[in-house]
């Protein structure tokens, strides 16, 4: 007892109570909309003071349900999601393996390549892709959102690292045995990284559950809008429903919320991964 | 970085790294790289996707590029947000993740960079509807009614000038220093810990030994943040788009992102708006060679 309380000394209690002034701070608003969710108009506009409701009510979940396709919203950006998570795990595993584990001509430059088109914001190219998207016959369909979201050179870049930590004698042992290239993906480096596999995985769900500037420009159709999207069109035509807004902005941002907190390892392992190398 | 990164010696197999690498190359030019050259075309032309014709005009919407005072100020509004923005977040990042660092148990220091990670987790146009009436709100929102205590009249923010730009700013603080918190903390505790103690035995203290050993000692990690950091700032595109659609007052709050949106999808001048998205290009561009020629870090402790 006495040895673990002389871990402590007095600079580390002011540390504490900094950071739990800004923690309290950093979680306002997200605690601002989730409380808001729960009031009725009314009590928004008669009591601006309180910030607990006087009266829990699901008036503006049943609103949100109501007034907008927001479950038809809500099954898009699901559909989307898993679509794109499950190609991106396989595409990037795959072609993150040849980077770490083969060698050939061009490596390097194939690599820079890979690298420099993570530097170009989506803005430059977006009027391109939306003519293409159009030419393709793809414009206005969830496909739209999923083709051009299949290979990424950030998940690859992720998938690189982890696959260059697996030692190559595991991958030469398996090839002195006679395993091709495929059965030394899926029984040495698929085992292998299951750690980045889920943070591939959370890292491309989080970027597409909440990926705005693609559907904003992809979609016209109310139901075949995805949540962040129809947020806003849904804000902008019923604003003075602020407790609907804020039930649909809860329920576009909970889900992500409750997976982060149960993958957090995962989640930060694979930034880490990232970034330290 | 990139010397390190292959030294190994790996294995050979031609066909297996083509069967794999063209279809994922093929795809990943498609939808990249060949964008940049088919935008870079359009701008060439007076380009508006509901016309029956299109016609070539050369460097036209360069040449009005110039003359256009909005592009100007979102150029301006653009590096304005993007310097005081990555400098602010690197700043305060730094000095969270080395009071995180310090802190004895392990329990806390999970706690507290959770916490100032979650609004990372949230879509930035989620996270803005929310600020646009919980903080920002006339009525009703966090700044008025701390500006009521002071006794001073309740504002629109929304019609304010600089002030608009600078709670974007502390708006996408607030959304994304927890990324940066983590990737420091991680690369502050990757530092030896007989360093800092050798340190402290010849009694630097605790702000000189973070100036002077452990931040050159993560150098690589600085690098990275820095670069991917200011590379994002310049993509921000939800909150301005959501605070401040059509630029906010003036267009004291117009970036590039958005102009080249507005442009492009408001107006369908997709052919101008080629032009200003080239030149959107050409700024990042510039601005990943000079922080390349800066960041160049051999520091390890390896």
């Amino acid at each position: 007892m006495m040895k673990k309380r002389s871990k402590y000394k007095k600079y580390h209690y002011v540390i504490i109570a900094f950071l739990a002034v800004l923690s309290v701070i950093m979680m306002y608003p997200m605690v601002w909309m989730f409380l808001t969710a729960f009031k009725s108009n009314a009590e928004i506009r008669t009591y601006r003071t309180k910030f607990l409701p006087v009266e829990w009510t699901l008036e503006g979940y049943r609103s949100a349900f109501e007034r907008a396709p927001v479950a038809g919203w809500f099954a898009n950006s699901m559909f989307v999601t898993i679509c794109v998570t499950a190609a991106v795990i396989l595409t990037s595993t795959l072609i993150g393996y040849v980077f770490a584990k083969y060698e050939f001509r061009g490596k390097k430059l194939l690599f820079v390549l890979l690298l420099a088109t993570m530097m170009v914001p989506p803005q430059v190219t977006m009027i391109p892709r939306y003519l293409m998207i159009q030419k393709m016959h793809l414009f206005n369909t969830r496909w739209a959102l999923i083709v051009p979201g299949l290979v990424s050179a950030f998940s690859i870049y992720l998938a690189r690292q982890f696959i260059g930590d697996i030692p190559d004698s595991l991958c030469e042992a398996a090839k002195i045995d006679g395993a091709g290239p495929i059965r030394i993906y899926w029984h040495v480096i698929l085992p292998n990284i299951k750690p980045a596999i889920g943070s591939i995985g959370i890292f491309t769900a989080m970027m597409h559950w909440n990926d705005y500037l693609n559907p904003l420009l992809m979609l016209n159709d109310m139901e075949k809008m995805t949540l962040p999207l129809g947020l806003v069109i849904f804000d902008s035509q019923r604003s003075s429903d602020l407790s609907a807004t804020m039930a649909a902005a809860s329920m576009i941002m909970i889900p992500m919320i409750v997976i982060f907190l149960i993958f957090q390892k995962q989640f930060i392992k694979g930034m880490t991964m990232s970034g330290i190398k | 970085m990139c010397s390190l990164l292959f030294l190994e010696n790996g294995m050979k197999n031609n066909r297996f790294v083509a069967a794999v690498l063209i279809p994922g190359f093929l795809f990943l030019i498609l939808f990249s790289v060949f964008p940049v050259a088919y935008g870079l075309g359009i701008s060439f032309y007076d380009y508006n996707p509901a016309n029956s014709q299109n016609p070539f005009i050369g460097l036209e919407n360069y040449r009005r590029l110039i003359h256009d005072e909005v592009f100007w100020l979102a150029v301006k509004n653009t590096i304005v947000y993007c310097l005081a923005a990555v400098t602010a977040n690197i700043v305060i990042t730094l000095f969270l993740a080395e009071l995180i660092s310090v802190l004895p148990s392990k329990w806390m220091k999970t706690m507290f960079r959770t916490i100032l990670f979650i609004p990372c987790i949230a879509p930035m146009v989620g996270t803005s509807t929310v600020w646009k009436y919980g903080i920002l709100g006339t009525d009703g929102g966090l700044l008025n009614k701390i500006a009521g205590i002071f006794g001073i009249a309740p504002k629109n923010w929304f019609l304010t000038t600089w002030q608009m730009l600078l709670l974007i700013i502390i708006f996408t603080l607030w959304a994304d220093i927890g990324y940066n918190v983590v990737l420091f903390t991680a690369g502050l505790e990757g530092v030896p810990r007989e360093f800092d103690e050798a340190a402290a035995i010849d009694g630097a203290g605790p702000v000189k030994r973070f100036l002077w050993i452990k931040l050159p000692l993560i150098g690589r990690t600085f690098a990275f943040v820095a670069i991917m950091t200011m590379a994002n700032y310049f993509q921000m595109f939800a909150q301005f788009r959501v605070f401040a659609a059509n630029g906010g007052r003036n267009n004291t709050a117009m970036v590039l992102t958005n102009y080249v949106f507005k442009m492009s999808f408001d107006s369908f001048d997709m052919g101008y708006a080629s032009a200003v998205a080239a030149a959107l290009f050409v700024l990042v561009f510039l601005v990943a060679m000079v922080q390349n020629k800066l960041m160049r870090s051999d520091w390890s402790y390896e």
